[in-house]
């Protein structure tokens, strides 16, 4: 079994009108025994872009102070917030730079471009980039997660509507999954701000 | 900075008894005696221009670069001591393709200048080393519009609209002060910069013996062949 | 070659390649060790064939007879494959068993069982008692060690014994007790059974604790969940008292 899924996630990204969101469940689990379930695994990095990150929970919590720690030196140096292709392009590189001892991380970057354009990214753990338009996923139920995405996802929605396809995905997903789901977190990013709301699911 | 050679390595400029870095202040001097650069802001761009008198005839002219682009929107040049230039160009050079392959766009002009303005202090407070022997003139075209700097040997920058350096730098500087207007268009700013380089030239000034780059809103710094150096000098005239 | 020994070559091999209840074995020269490889329904990591499995079951007695509650969730790998799987199996009126481990394996060998106490009724015109049963069950097990079945069953009953509670598993073990859990959520349930069980609990409160004992199970154990489907036996047969659901 691989190490990826030693503590369980659940990750979806997706992209409407001017809006994305980014959706993750909230377990920490070790293997079948599960821990905790307010577990956070998408966090903010700046107004307009999201990381998630799926995988091994200590290196979720290693890479989150990194990014941060990076992000904070960006902002001071360059005063100015860092936009979401830099920061996928950031990302990318720090993973890489663990090439031969990577961080066991698939992340997701959502945000809004200029121009209030989405942004999705998915990478794998040694920061090979893919860039969609629609949604990307990553964490221990993929293919559950890819093919509720395929189903429920439509051109330029309303944050509403995004915020209510990402959270049918994710639950309907989880449900299927051993490692992931306890509940779950929404954040839907639109010029005006962010919404984020807490998901109730199943607890077993 | 460890020079390697030994490990009783102090810096060479210390302070006088009068407070004063005299290293410093030669590495001035060399710079005010090294060949005219200048560089005017416009609304919509930037240019550069420097005086390119060689020594010899015989030295063949196109072999000899003095400005240099080290991001496709920044472009660079100096006066005081050459090969200290050519170290300074090679090192911004690298950081900002550092920079490119972290986050996959181009180093901001100011990020630029401080970068090269942090080696030159450096250089004042390490061990085994001299100062620079040159002052930059940077300019680019990035987010947030045309950028003219300034960097010192001691690794003080500043931002200018309008700046001079080099042999006769105090006349240019002048010269400029009474020309200078904050909506030149880029087009008026070489004319007043070939203007400023004419009014201390010695001997007669051609498209040979200067060189002249724009950055403009396409942020593609451009160093101007001969050719279109002498259509501005015979716009000019 | 004459005919006839190339087809007494033939019979010899179809003869070896089953065992004695008809399963084909697989052609390799030791069928038990492949089949415990490569068909183990307790599949480790180097296998690629899985089966489904991942269980919370539990059976204790009280007073009142023998609670059963059971989860529903089958798992291949970490993938959720069915929520609504019965984990007890009615051998008969008076039998109870549990599954935990391969599913094909404990409906298998408990319908099978189910055949060996009705051979034994109508041979002896009596019930079978739970200790003959299990013992039944676990004999066959003993029959195929080391072939990769997965099995974790209780089996549960009232005979003229009165109420009787036996853990049986695909080693071969077979164990009288008060209380038992199987299947990866154990260790949860245990912990709720055995920090409130006592002999005297009534009908009601018992059935309350093997649906508590479950639900833990299920909140812990990602392998466990689904519904729970409680069981009570007495000296009547055993009764179905229904799914509790989330």
């Amino acid at each position: 079994m691989s190490i990826l899924e030693h503590n369980g996630a659940a990750i979806i990204a997706m992209a409407g009108k001017n809006c994305v969101a980014i959706g993750a469940d909230t377990r920490f689990g070790l293997r079948m025994q599960t821990v905790a379930t307010d577990f956070e695994k998408v966090f903010k990095m700046s107004n307009n872009v999201f990381v998630g990150l799926a995988g091994l929970a200590t290196d979720v919590q290693t890479l989150r102070n990194l990014l941060k720690f990076r992000l904070s030196l960006y902002a001071l140096r360059e005063e100015r917030d860092m936009k979401p292709e830099a920061f996928a392009a950031l990302l990318s590189h720090l993973l890489y730079e663990k090439r031969f001892g990577p961080y066991f991380i698939e992340p997701l970057v959502a945000g809004l471009k200029d121009g209030d354009q989405p942004f999705l990214c998915g990478m794998d753990l040694i920061g090979a980039p893919v860039y969609t338009n629609d949604f990307v996923v990553s964490g221990t139920c993929t293919p559950n997660m890819n093919g509720m995405c395929e189903s429920l996802w439509r051109p330029d929605m309303t944050p509403d509507d995004l915020f209510e396809a990402v959270s049918q995905c994710l639950l309907a997903s989880v449900d299927r999954d051993a490692m992931s789901g306890w509940g779950a977190v929404v954040h839907v990013i639109t010029p005006d701000g962010v919404t984020s709301k807490r998901l109730k699911g199943r607890m077993d | 900075m460890d020079t390697g050679d030994s490990s009783y390595s102090y810096s060479l400029t210390t302070f006088s008894r009068s407070g004063k870095l005299l290293q410093i202040e030669y590495a001035l001097m060399a710079v005010s005696e090294g060949k005219t650069s200048l560089g005017i802001k416009a609304r919509n761009g930037v240019v550069l221009c420097t005086d390119k008198k060689l020594g010899s005839k015989l030295v063949d002219r196109d072999n000899v670069r003095k400005l240099e682009s080290i991001t496709p929107s920044c472009g660079v040049v100096y006066a005081g001591v050459g090969p200290d230039y050519r170290v300074l160009v090679k090192k911004a050079r690298k950081q900002a393709q550092t920079y490119k392959l972290t986050y996959g766009e181009h180093k901001p002009i100011r990020g630029l200048v401080q970068d090269a303005a942090a080696v030159m202090q450096e250089y004042t407070q390490s061990g085994g080393v001299r100062p620079f022997g040159v002052s930059l003139l940077v300019a680019g075209f990035d987010d947030d519009g045309p950028q003219l700097y300034q960097v010192d040997p001691s690794g003080a920058y500043y931002g200018w609209k309008a700046s001079a350096i080099g042999k006769n730098f105090k006349n240019a500087r002048s010269f400029l002060e009474k020309r200078y207007s904050d909506e030149v268009e880029l087009d008026d700013a070489i004319h007043t910069a070939l203007l400023t380089m004419r009014e201390g030239f010695e001997g007669e000034m051609n498209e040979h013996n200067i060189e002249l780059g724009v950055v403009g809103e396409d942020r593609t710094f451009k160093i101007l062949t001969p050719a279109e150096i002498k259509d501005y000098l015979d716009e000019a005239n | 070659m004459r005919l006839e020994s190339i087809l007494d070559l033939g019979k010899k091999k179809v003869a070896a390649a089953t065992d004695e209840l008809g399963f084909a074995l697989a052609g390799v020269k030791d069928p038990a060790a492949y089949s415990a490889a490569n068909f183990s329904a307790s599949y480790g990591a180097t296998q690629d064939v899985k089966f489904a499995k991942g269980t919370t079951t539990l059976a204790f007695k009280f007073d009142g007879g023998v609670i059963v509650s059971v989860d529903s969730r089958s798992t291949m790998g970490n993938y959720i494959a069915s929520q609504t799987v019965k984990k007890v199996i009615e051998i008969n009126p008076f039998l109870l068993g549990t599954m935990a481990g391969g599913a094909a394996d404990c409906s298998f060998w408990e319908r099978n069982l189910g055949t060996q106490c009705r051979m034994y009724e109508l041979r002896n015109k009596k019930r079978v008692s739970v200790a003959a049963a299990s013992k039944m069950l676990a004999n066959t097990m003993y029959r195929y060690r080391g072939r990769g079945l997965s099995m974790g069953t209780m089996i549960c009953g009232w005979d003229a014994s009165g109420p009787k509670l036996y853990y049986v598993d695909d080693d071969g073990t077979r164990l009288e007790g008060d209380v038992f859990c199987v299947g990866s959520g154990s260790t949860y349930a245990y912990g709720v059974i055995d920090s409130h069980l006592r002999r005297d609990l009534t009908v009601d409160e018992a059935v309350d604790l093997g649906r508590r004992a479950i639900a833990g199970a299920a909140h812990r154990d990602a392998m466990s969940g689904g519904w729970n489907n409680l069981y009570h036996v007495t000296e009547d047969g055993w009764r179905f008292l229904g799914q509790s659901g989330r």
